[in-house]
């Protein structure tokens, strides 16, 4: 992990009209880090990430994703222009909670579609790049199947081959595994694993623990507003300082852990070889 | 009958020629003005979205043929003198433009948000988005009373006989006055009629099925 | 400009003639309409394809084909309908193949299901047809029925051709003598604005309390 900061958000408020979703929130993520999102629904996270490539707009502070900045002022919400926001969302690639595929168009077609049409790569390049990536995560038998065929899980490994082909420097996951069935998740997450180990900065919302203490380097923790924690990965989610965040924990811990873990055991999740799922 | 029938069935082809022109000058402004509103009607500026509004709401309310006579008796009162069929073209193509701002606005809102985000979150502008991502979904939606619009259309040519063009209607008006058989002429014209809309509903309907095949 | 003010009253009493032809043809049509949608869904097979062919006939071809085939075809066979009989038969027979189909598309939508449930309570056909199947289905039907309407009333239109004295009818006879045909059609078309969209609103109405009451 360098020192590179690659993602400056400074000072960041969000509204919905009256309601205030999350007030002057700060973070810096480095190239190559790992940076995981939890917390209560409903407190922000996706809405967060989401300011950093500008799906969401925001009502004050600065965001600088690799150099490019977007502000916000009181009056005056965010309004990047084309250029900017072209020139972000090139450099960011994003998988969705509910996958989003492009259900008119075959499996390869939605991961060459992007880079032929904005990056204006020609077709036998971004082919060449699909199959690459689609074998990378054990999809190639599926390239010419239509998402509608696809498993939950086959389906997001296909959404985040659709990212990478565009070469992003930053990759951000919204709940990535929060739709898929249980059995269908560990291949995601498998996945998402082997991008951290090869240095691709990350910022990922969560609500896989175990993951997010195995891959992550940083967490934020999100609640009320704000950030309630933030720290490195293992201090936070095995030795919360905050009540909140403790009370938190534990119920989620409960929740998803049938056999509680103590600190530094290996992720329960065992990966699954090959394309099941 | 069947002598007089094929008397006049050349004749009444003929018009169906002029039936068909109007009819496709006229799907072809509504289809451009109501995408055109259709875009206005989500556009964040306040000013377009009214106006957009205000179209569908009050051409609704107007009869086609008031529509008509306006452009062919009253446009040229300000200098805007429009030959018979330009007029049907005009009044049919402002009328079924708002029909098909409705149709449009419906299919698009049918395509899930999430895929604006995902196209969008790829770097892709507005118009590459709607071109390849959201319209090719929205055109499901919108075949169906798509095909309902065009038959419409169809059947509303027929009130060009009001201004003296002559299509198919016109024609058949026309020679039962000379043949004094009224009734036999015009269930040639009604049997063309259905011919025509037969002809196109099953056009239509293949093309879809194609596209359809093509999905899966 | 005060010419105009002439033919606009011309025009107005054409439009108490409008509305006596749309309510008219409006109240036939939905009565006869309602009877054939349900022999259309629950008759014997010959009358429902009877039915089916006039609903198909009806959609299928322009509505001036239909109103000249009642006024001048008819005299074909010796039968000589006066302007407004031709007028009026035309609006019902041309109204009762659209309404047929929003009866049918409305009683269709109710699912499966509630003819179930009535039946299982013990409700016979008539009755359950009555309080469960028609309070639902009108709801439903509330907005293309207001359509309805509005569509029998810009049909109006189409009659002044065969000589009724409709708003169009004035609106001709004032473009030919006024010099202001624009003005004067104008008007014509503010008439019919003013007159649909206070029809629409009573149709927003009416579904609001239809909503309300349940």
């Amino acid at each position: 992990m360098s020192s590179d900061v690659v993602v400056d958000i400074h000072n960041v408020t969000k509204k919905f009209g009256d309601r205030t979703v999350f007030s002057d929130v700060s973070l810096q993520v480095h190239r190559s880090e790992v940076v995981a999102i939890i917390g209560p629904s409903g407190a922000g996270k996706s809405t967060l990430i989401r300011c950093v490539n500008h799906l969401n707009s925001f009502e004050h502070g600065t965001i600088t994703v690799l150099g490019e900045e977007v502000h916000g002022t009181e009056d005056h919400k965010s309004r990047p222009s084309r250029q900017t926001l072209r020139r972000i969302r090139t450099k960011t690639g994003m998988v969705f909670q509910t996958f989003n595929l492009f259900p008119h168009l075959s499996v390869t077609e939605n991961v060459t579609l992007a880079p032929m049409k904005v990056l204006g790569l020609p077709k036998d390049q971004a082919r060449e790049r699909a199959e690459r990536l689609l074998a990378m995560v054990g999809l190639s038998h599926r390239a010419s199947a239509y998402p509608r065929r696809l498993s939950g899980g086959e389906q997001q490994r296909v959404a985040i081959c659709r990212a990478l082909a565009m070469e992003p420097e930053i990759m951000l996951f919204d709940e990535p595994t929060s739709m898929l069935d249980p059995e269908l998740v560990g291949d995601v997450l498998d996945a998402i694993r082997r991008l951290a180990q090869e240095g691709m900065t990350m910022i990922l919302v969560t609500h896989e623990m175990m993951f997010a203490r195995d891959v992550a380097d940083t967490v934020l923790v999100m609640a009320d507003g704000g950030i309630a924690e933030m720290g490195a990965a293992r201090d936070v989610l095995s030795r919360p300082r905050t009540e909140r965040v403790r009370v938190f924990l534990d119920r989620v811990l409960r929740h998803t852990a049938s056999d509680v873990e103590s600190p530094g055991t290996a992720s329960s999740i065992t990966p699954v070889g090959g394309s099941t799922g | 009958m069947l002598s007089l029938w094929g008397q006049y069935i050349g004749s009444f082809l003929h018009a169906l020629v002029t039936t068909i022109e109007i009819t496709v000058l006229g799907l072809a402004v509504a289809a451009v003005v109501g995408s055109v509103l259709a875009a206005m009607r989500s556009s964040k500026l306040a000013i377009l979205r009214i106006v957009a509004i205000a179209y569908v709401d009050v051409m609704r309310a107007i009869p086609v043929l008031v529509l008509l006579f306006i452009a062919y008796y009253g446009l040229g009162q300000v200098g805007l003198t429009l030959s018979g069929v330009t007029s049907a073209v005009v009044a049919l193509g402002a009328f079924y433009a708002s029909l098909f701002a409705e149709i449009f606005r419906g299919g698009i809102k049918s395509v899930e948000r999430g895929q604006h985000e995902a196209a969008a979150a790829l770097g892709m502008g507005p118009w590459l988005q709607i071109r390849k991502v959201i319209a090719p979904q929205a055109f499901m939606a919108i075949l169906l009373p798509s095909t309902n619009e065009i038959s419409n259309i169809i059947k509303d040519t027929s009130l060009v006989v009001t201004i003296g063009v002559t299509d198919l209607m016109s024609q058949a008006y026309q020679a039962s006055s000379e043949t004094f058989q009224p009734m036999d002429m015009f269930i040639l014209a009604g049997l063309v009629y259905l011919g025509l809309y037969l002809v196109i509903s099953r056009a239509l309907g293949r093309w879809e099925l194609s596209v359809q095949r093509r999905r899966s | 400009m005060s010419g105009l003010g002439l033919y606009t009253q011309d025009m107005l009493r054409g439009a108490v003639l409008t509305l006596e032809l749309t309510a008219g043809g409006t109240v036939v049509s939905l009565l006869a309409g309602a009877v054939a949608a349900v022999g259309r869904m629950y008759g014997p097979k010959p009358l429902r394809a009877l039915i089916v062919s006039y609903v198909e006939l009806v959609r299928g071809l322009p509505a001036i084909l239909q109103l000249f085939v009642l006024y001048f075809g008819l005299t074909q066979f010796g039968i000589d309908l006066s302007s407004l009989t031709a007028a009026f038969i035309w609006m019902c027979f041309y109204g009762t193949g659209y309404a047929i189909e929003i009866f049918r598309a409305g009683l269709s939508a109710i699912p499966e299901g509630q003819h179930e449930a009535a039946s299982a309570l013990g409700f016979g056909p008539i009755t359950s047809f009555r309080r469960v199947i028609v309070p639902q289905a009108f709801t439903l039907m509330l907005p293309p029925l207001t359509n309805f309407v509005v569509l029998e009333l810009k049909n109006t239109t189409l009659v002044y051709f065969i000589g009724v004295h409709e708003i169009m009818f004035q609106a001709r006879l004032g473009a030919g003598n006024s010099g202001n045909p624009l003005g004067v059609y104008l008007v014509a078309a503010g008439i019919y604005v003013v007159v649909n969209v206070a029809l629409g609103r009573a149709g927003a109405f009416l579904e609001h309390r239809a909503a309300a009451a349940h």
